[in-house]
């Protein structure tokens, strides 16, 4: 049984409803991401697991215990945000031991517990300082030892590392993966940062417009986009129709296709990375071949993009062959049989 | 933000105008004053203070501006807290709840006194009130005692008090009350740990605003007060106005000055032990 389950939840501000019957599942010892561009309601799921919000309907089952109206300071669940929130009138050991003074934990331990959280974060001898005193990055660790040493049932982050820079962020989500591993608890953490999400989560759950598109495992994600928001978001650029017809999965201007699996149904939308589009010259013969004409020619550095137009739609290709084709060439475009991947007739 | 050098006298004309409005208009007359009060028959002496303060009737003015301001200092404190912090906090239409808050401060202070002996007078509303409840079987003398002159200075400076708080609360995240939440701490606990301490340098702003206020407040005990509830302010008054004492007056304001800025750095030390890191 899944540890966390939102079941059926609608929620949001007056009448603006960000997530409508919203379902999700979390297992014990999983770090899960939330992941969408802003106002996907993933903040808002955040919240309301975290008790700072309540759903108009629905229900929040941690344990096989309904906790939908249990009050925030009964959840004991840590909370990471993206500001920090450390107190600032507050050293660095009475931000960290807040949560065990809340807890009436006796003076020694606290000490302890303190202690050993500062250590494990690397932050041995800053006990003394006010958080004004420190950089965004020790501050962001006070604020995941001060979440983390109440012994939380749940860990949620909301966009942790979003204040810091690029080199501290990768630093950073490489420590938090680190110290899920060795405490293993179940944590869910919200992002925009796809790179971010992919490296540090056991799932991923996209979210578009208040709903889950997909949840899965990143590698997965990654390679099995099921919907096309998902492909776009995970780098697919190339989007066409296939249509049985005759025993054969043939594009709209009726050419036949070679596809890596057999499908049911007779319509889907189906795509592929500009990378797995190879480009030759007209009449070279090859697989899967889309006649078509180059529209613009870009130089990458490491490699040329194409955008070319077939009777299919514009294509995107991403090629590092010494040939450059130059604007009007006519090319064939070949599409890897084992590179297209079915999306699901959703969200089409 | 980057400073940028001002070039030459530039500095000088910007600031030189007030500088010297503020030299000639009120430093000067201050010291002349102060250098009054220290002499007797045109040598340093200190007989001025002596006898003001062997006064009994001096003693009694002083422990009682202090004491009624000191007083009003505290209720302003205790009323203004949670009508800033509803205000801060929960308020849907804040613009409309800061407008009410500080609508007295429009009004001149002697209409707003006489507004007060309209209220509080023998068949003033509050009166009526209670002998119709039966609480009383007479109207009680409710003014031109200490009891009037308080309710006139909480009212007159309790917007003074909102706003300072009001300015500091909305500088505290509402994270820090969600973290105190997630941590384990009950709302009020969060309250009283987190933006309490938080708030205190507003409400010390405050508190010497409204404790300054209530020091050189005049009209206010003027006509809400009686002779025998004099303060410090309408004794310099009688002084120079009424005895033509001009150096007695002086030296009752340099009383004033002197406790004035000492009860307010008392005020700030107390605030920096409550919370250190506040600026």
């Amino acid at each position: 049984m899944a540890l966390l389950e939102l079941k059926d939840i609608t929620a949001g501000y007056d009448k603006n409803i960000i997530l409508r019957d919203f379902n999700l599942q979390v297992e014990r010892g999983h770090f899960v991401s939330l992941l969408g561009s802003s106002g996907c309601g993933k903040t808002t799921t955040l919240r309301l697991i975290a008790g700072f919000s309540q759903p108009q309907a629905g229900s929040v089952i941690f344990d096989g215990r309904d906790i939908t109206h249990v009050p925030l300071h009964k959840r004991n669940f840590g909370f990471v945000f993206q500001s920090y929130a450390l107190f600032p009138h507050m050293t660095v050991f009475d931000n960290v031991a807040f949560g065990l003074k809340m807890r009436k934990v006796g003076k020694e331990e606290t000490r302890k517990r303190v202690l050993d959280m500062l250590s494990l974060v690397d932050l041995d001898g800053f006990e003394k300082r006010y958080p004004r005193e420190m950089s965004g990055g020790q501050r962001q660790r006070v604020a995941l030892a001060r979440a983390m040493v109440i012994n939380p049932d749940l860990m949620l982050f909301d966009e942790p590392l979003s204040n810091l820079d690029a080199k501290l962020r990768v630093k950073m989500r490489v420590e938090i993966r680190r110290i899920q591993q060795e405490l293993g608890f179940t944590a869910i953490y919200v992002t925009h940062d796809q790179e971010e999400c992919f490296a540090i989560s056991d799932e991923v759950a996209i979210m578009n417009k208040g709903v889950i598109e997909q949840m899965d495992s990143p590698a997965h994600i990654f390679n099995r986009p099921r919907t096309e928001f998902i492909a776009r978001f995970v780098g697919f650029e190339n989007f066409f129709d296939l249509i049985r017809s005759d025993g054969a999965w043939r594009t709209q201007s009726g050419d036949p296709l070679r596809v890596p699996e057999e499908k049911t149904g007779s319509t889907y939308r189906a795509c592929i990375r500009p990378e797995d589009v190879k480009i030759h010259p007209q009449g070279e013969p090859c697989e899967n071949a889309v006649p078509g004409e180059v529209l613009v020619t870009t130089f990458l550095g490491r490699n040329v993009q194409y955008n070319v137009g077939t009777a299919i739609g514009e294509f995107t290709v991403k090629t590092d062959q010494s040939v450059v084709y130059s604007i009007g060439s006519k090319v064939q475009l070949e599409l890897s049989a084992n590179k297209i991947i079915f999306i699901d007739p959703i969200n089409t | 933000m980057k400073k940028r050098a001002l070039r030459g006298g530039v500095w000088l004309a910007l600031i030189l105008p007030g500088v010297l409005f503020i030299t000639v208009f009120m430093l000067i007359p201050l010291f002349s004053i102060l250098f009054s009060t220290f002499s007797a028959d045109g040598s340093f002496s200190l007989d001025n203070y002596g006898k003001l303060i062997q006064s009994v009737y001096f003693q009694q003015v002083f422990g009682r501006s202090v004491r009624l301001s000191l007083l009003s200092t505290v209720l302003c404190a205790v009323l203004g807290f949670p009508c800033a912090y509803y205000i801060s906090r929960y308020s849907k239409r804040k613009g409309l709840m800061m407008a009410l808050a500080v609508f007295p401060m429009f009004t001149s202070p002697v209409i707003r006194s006489f507004s007060w002996m309209v209220i509080l007078g023998r068949k003033g509303i509050v009166n009526q009130f209670l002998v119709n409840v039966g609480l009383f079987s007479r109207p009680q003398s409710l003014l031109y005692n200490e009891f009037s002159m308080t309710v006139g200075f909480v009212q007159l400076f309790l917007p003074q008090m909102i706003l300072s708080l009001l300015g500091i609360m909305d500088s505290i995240p509402e994270d820090l009350t969600e973290a105190a939440g997630s941590l384990g701490a009950p709302r009020f606990v969060a309250f009283l740990r987190i933006v309490f301490p938080l708030s205190v340098s507003g409400l010390v702003t405050g508190a010497v605003l409204v404790f300054t206020g209530c020091m050189t407040a005049y009209t206010t005990p003027q006509l809400l007060g009686a002779t025998d509830t004099q303060v410090l302010s309408t004794m310099v008054y009688q002084y120079a106005m009424s005895l033509r004492d001009w150096v007695q007056a002086s030296a009752v304001a340099m009383v004033m000055i002197v406790v004035t800025m000492l009860i307010s750095s008392v005020f700030n030390r107390l605030s920096k032990k409550i919370n250190p890191m506040a600026t």
